[in-house]
């Protein structure tokens, strides 16, 4: 019997097998680079609606960035961003018949949150160089250095979880329930679904930023500017 | 459950991927953008503030002005009243200077008018005086006035000092006598006696007439003139006066 947690290969290509997360995530990546290529080709100082719309969401990003961290956005933009916005599209995945949300499978969830975990020792050590990003487990004192080292991981890991288990468990809850009844019944547990996507989405970037805000702002971290803009 | 670790590895990969396509086609260009208005934005803004302010320097400038016309106007009245001041004292003192001129002059013209007056009053007083003098000797009897003139001169003769009654008569020089009418003969030797009787010695006088003395009986000699007459008397009042009136 198939378990609804393993990710099964559609086709090899060579030794690799590729999974349907893997193939739904290009498929996100697709949409989401020809999009973005085909919406930002022509931005003027006048914008239209979906110009607006895009830097309406830049803007929320960068307000969110500077509420959590108390930093410039600019640098964490992209990475905060993107995180929001890949898990948002792949939570939303469910809307497309037939198509199972990549964050609903361990391996993209423990993707993101190595990424995370990359980018908190990536930008801890790009803001307060090594010596105070390893200077950082120290605090309050020498003697949290294990437990602040296993924070490190574990706080990955829960995000992973956390991430997994929400997206995961709508996946199923759906399943279960479209088995179980008519066409329309888990039309709430799907929009519910939707939300929770939406929220963990959400939830995943703000964590992100959290992390990266902790060993980013131990050290020092450069203030923000006076002005709340978005220079890019 | 199990991890395969190639799909793992793939999202990974696929996720750093996706983040450079949005980096480079969503996140950089929409920020772009937003920077870019928002530097227009504040460029508006600050290009509104210069206006105002030039606004409000033109409007400081113009208050400078306005307030430099209300200085400059009143300085040209300060100056206009002070030059008015000194036009008019120049003209008050002027005017003094030429009123006192004036009354100065007018002062002189009628002390002049007064002294041209008195004279010509004194003039006629003279002429007065000498017609009334004239009109009043005339009645009078004329050998009682030439008796009393006569002894006049007698007492005149005598009241000269002895060295000039002395030297004409060392000298024995001859006299003339003036009267206002002929003198008879009778009268002439009386009046020779009398007179060569006062200068001790006797003289040779010739006796002859002048109407100008009006009444009277001088005697005249080379170096000696005994004024016995009432031109003189006139003449001596008159002179009596003028120095009266001069002081």
């Amino acid at each position: 019997m198939k378990s609804p947690l393993a990710s099964l290969p559609l086709f090899h290509i060579g030794p690799v097998p590729i999974t349907e997360p893997v193939a739904a995530t290009w498929a996100i990546m697709a949409v989401l680079g020809i999009g973005c290529f085909a919406a930002t080709r022509r931005l003027s100082l006048a914008p239209s609606g979906l110009q607006a719309a895009m830097e309406m969401l830049v803007e929320t990003i960068d307000s969110q960035i500077r509420d959590t961290m108390a930093v410039a956005p600019a640098p964490y933009r992209a990475f905060i961003g993107t995180l929001f916005v890949y898990v948002f599209v792949a939570n939303w995945c469910t809307l497309v018949p037939g198509v199972e949300p990549p964050t609903g499978h361990i391996e993209t969830d423990a993707a993101l949150a190595l990424l995370v975990f990359l980018a908190v020792i990536w930008f801890g050590i790009r803001a307060v160089g090594l010596r105070g990003y390893l200077a950082s487990f120290a605090v309050p004192s020498p003697v949290m250095i294990p437990i602040n080292f296993i924070e490190s991981i574990s706080r990955i890991f829960s995000l992973m979880v956390r991430l997994f288990g929400n997206v995961m468990s709508g996946v199923f809850m759906v399943s279960i329930v479209l088995s179980l009844a008519g066409l329309l019944v888990p039309l709430p547990l799907m929009a519910l679904d939707l939300l929770t996507g939406a929220i963990q989405a959400y939830i995943f970037a703000i964590l992100a930023a959290v992390f990266i805000a902790s060993v980013v702002g131990d050290g020092g971290t450069k203030p923000m500017p006076a002005t709340q803009g978005t220079a890019p | 459950m199990t991890i395969d670790w190639w799909t793992l590895g793939l999202q990974t990969l696929n996720v750093m991927i996706l983040l450079g396509l949005l980096q480079h086609f969503f996140w950089k260009p929409v920020a772009a953008m937003i920077a870019q208005r928002k530097a227009l934005a504040d460029k508006t803004v600050a290009d509104r503030s210069a206006l105002d302010r030039q606004a409000a320097q033109a409007e400081a400038d113009a208050a400078k002005t306005r307030g430099g016309f209300a200085a400059e106007r009143a300085a040209l009245l300060t100056e206009a009243e002070l030059e008015a001041g000194r036009a008019r004292d120049t003209l008050l003192a002027q005017a003094r200077t030429e009123a006192a001129a004036f009354q100065t002059a007018a002062k002189a013209a009628v002390q002049a008018g007064q002294d041209a007056a008195r004279r010509a009053w004194s003039d006629r007083s003279n002429e007065l005086g000498v017609e009334i003098a004239g009109r009043l000797v005339a009645r009078l009897d004329g050998d009682t006035v030439q008796a009393a003139f006569l002894d006049w001169l007698v007492a005149a003769i005598a009241a000269l000092p002895d060295q000039a009654r002395k030297a004409l008569a060392d000298h024995a020089i001859a006299l003339s006598v003036v009267g206002t009418t002929p003198l008879t003969e009778a009268a002439q030797a009386q009046a020779t006696s009398r007179i060569g009787a006062a200068f001790g010695y006797r003289p040779q006088i010739a006796y002859t007439t002048d109407p100008a003395l009006i009444a009277g009986l001088e005697l005249h000699a080379p170096h000696l003139a005994v004024s016995n007459s009432w031109r003189a008397d006139l003449a001596d009042i008159l002179e009596s006066l003028g120095h009266d009136q001069r002081h």
